[in-house]
């Protein structure tokens, strides 16, 4: 079972430079843009064994690590 | 009837607010709706009957979406709700475009079938009510809002009659219960909305209109200019086309802010962009973020797009495959957006010329980052963002080129003359001295009021925090602006709203 620091590995994967914990604005600011995203999708659906559908592509879901957190356990427990 | 047309400003919207503060509140509702439909109906007569017929046939999908339990019938139901609203809209709009392009294929390939080009109309308001219908239902299909019992809910949010002619693109969330809720007139609602309108009107009327004369002059004989001036015109045609659009919505988000119904903005300085990219969340945005929630994303979730990601990741690296999917993403996009704009070549080459360019800024951010990075280039200094913006400007501008000219092939020539010999004159375009005076100060005015917002220095209660004497100066000096310099009479023509014909 995969937890939170694989999402931080993820996140480092995509850039190590940037401190992921302390960033509460990760879209608003545009440290994590459209691009990113996409390539972040397939990765937390392989890592955690979701589905993330097009209605979760919200900046609330992707602001800050602990966002992306709730949505990966939210989408856990449909399954 | 139009939004900047005396009988839309002088007769329909001031017997509407009286006619909506006298009628019961529970009359207001429908009220609200006759006068979409009448507006509607001034324009396209009896075509009213396709925006009438999308509202019950989107009522009635939403309706199904909420019924279905399987996922797949579902998406069925999503499917062809999506399928007959875009059918409707590509047949009346497009039928003609692909039926002459496809009969010339057939004729180069020395087949002697042709197909007839049909006589079709084209309601007013088809592609932004389309869109808005869209929106509605994959809401309701992603349960991001319930389906909408009250018919008469749903006919009012597709048939705001502010919104009717061009926008703004809103989604069901944003502007449904405001719109039915049908508050009652307030004069603090009044009075900023008519400063709106007013502030639209200058913008339109003052600045647009005027260069109407000097744009149409050059890109309709393009032949007969070179050098500057073609550069110039190109010009003209991005500041007229945004002080006509904005200006437009400017008059559109006032008159709904009378009725107490604050609507999305449209425009958010898009000429302080620093790349296409930031010039696209702020020019036409709600049409971007249309795009961006549904098409964009879901595109991006989309198996083939997460097939990629995985492929591409193992057998490509990381640079690749993110330049591989945003690809994927961005594509349909701007195809997407080009066709929205109309069944030209041009629309569809300046939808591929901003894929183009952004496709662009993907590839080469790691060696931009990495030039940064290498130079000590401080990105907040002002000397770099001006580089940045006045790039961004020479992108806009060229783009808009294509966008206006006479068809693609027009736009290409016009594009290779730009670098050409010079030729043609400022002072034989239509518009006198006078008129590039009240044209360069109308442009500081309204780069002045743009720079101030930027900076977080004004905002809409600023003005009604003023004292009075400065207050109703700045109301008398826009109205006196928009009286004395406004472009009508002998030599000016009324100028056609120019997003009303998408």
């Amino acid at each position: 079972m995969n937890t939170k620091d694989t999402l931080l590995d993820i996140l480092n994967d995509i850039d190590d430079s940037i401190d992921w914990k302390e960033q509460k604005g990760l879209v608003d600011e545009r440290i994590l843009d459209s691009f990113c995203v996409i390539t972040l999708i397939s990765d937390l659906e392989d890592a955690y064994g979701v589905e993330i559908e097009a209605a979760e592509m919200i900046p609330e879901n992707f602001n800050s690590v602990d966002a992306i957190w709730d949505m990966i356990t939210r989408l856990q427990e449909k399954l | 009837m139009a939004y900047h047309k005396p009988t839309y400003l002088f007769l329909f919207l001031p017997i509407l607010l009286l006619i909506y503060q006298i009628a019961p509140r529970k009359f207001r509702r429908g009220v609200l709706l006759g006068a979409g439909y009448l507006f509607f109906w001034s324009i396209s007569g009896k075509l009213v009957l396709y925006l009438i017929g999308t509202t019950i046939f989107t009522h009635y999908i939403g309706i199904c979406l909420e019924l279905q339990e399987s996922r797949k019938k579902k998406r069925l139901v999503l499917a062809g709700g999506v399928l007959l609203l875009l059918g409707v809209l590509g047949y009346l709009k497009y039928y003609n475009f692909f039926a002459e392009n496809i009969s010339r294929m057939l004729e180069a390939a020395g087949s002697g079938m042709i197909i007839p080009a049909r006589h079709l109309l084209l309601p007013i308001g088809i592609s932004f009510y389309t869109l808005q219908a869209i929106s509605y239902i994959a809401d309701v299909y992603w349960k991001k809002i319930p389906a909408e019992k009250n018919l008469m809910k749903l006919a009012l949010f597709l048939g705001f009659f502010p919104q009717i002619m061009e926008g703004p693109i809103s989604t069901y969330g944003q502007t449904a219960e405001a719109i039915f809720r049908c508050d009652p007139l307030r004069l603090e609602n009044l009075s900023s909305g008519a400063v709106r309108i007013l502030w639209g009107l200058f913008k339109k009327i003052v600045i647009a209109d005027r260069l109407y004369t000097l744009v149409q002059a050059v890109f309709d004989n393009h032949e007969n200019f070179g050098g500057v001036i073609v550069f110039i015109a190109a010009t003209a045609y991005t500041a007229q086309l945004y002080m006509e659009f904005s200006g437009c919505i400017d008059i559109v988000i006032g008159s709904a802010r009378m009725f107490g119904v604050k609507l999305p903005e449209n425009f958010r300085q898009p000429f302080a962009s620093r790349n296409a990219a930031e010039f696209w969340r702020r020019w036409h945005i709600t049409l971007g973020e249309w795009f961006k929630a549904y098409v964009f994303f879901p595109v991006s979730v989309s198996g083939p797009v997460k097939k990629w990601n995985r492929y591409g990741r193992k057998k490509f690296g990381k640079y690749i495959t993110k330049a591989g999917a945003s690809a994927m993403a961005l594509f349909p996009v701007w195809l997407g957006n080009g066709l929205w704009h109309g069944a030209r070549w041009s629309y569809i080459f300046f939808g591929m010329y901003y894929f183009a360019v952004l496709m662009a800024g993907i590839m080469a951010e790691p060696v931009r980052n990495k030039i940064i990075k290498t130079l000590h280039i401080n990105e907040d200094a002002s000397w770099f963002k001006a580089l940045q913006i006045g790039k961004t400007w020479i992108i806009i501008i060229i783009g808009e080129m294509f966008f206006r000219a006479n068809g693609l092939r027009a736009g290409i020539q016009m594009f290779q003359s730009m670098f050409g010999r010079p030729s043609g004159n400022l002072m034989t375009l239509g518009l006198d001295t006078a008129d590039y005076v009240v044209i360069l100060y109308g442009c500081a005015v309204v780069g002045l009021v743009g720079i101030l917002r930027e900076r977080n220095l004004l905002d809409g209660h600023m003005l009604r925090n003023l004292k009075l004497p400065v207050r109703w100066a700045i109301y008398y000096g826009l109205i006196l602006a928009v009286l004395i310099f406004g472009a009508y009479g002998v030599g000016y023509q009324q100028v056609d709203l120019i997003y009303a014909g998408f």
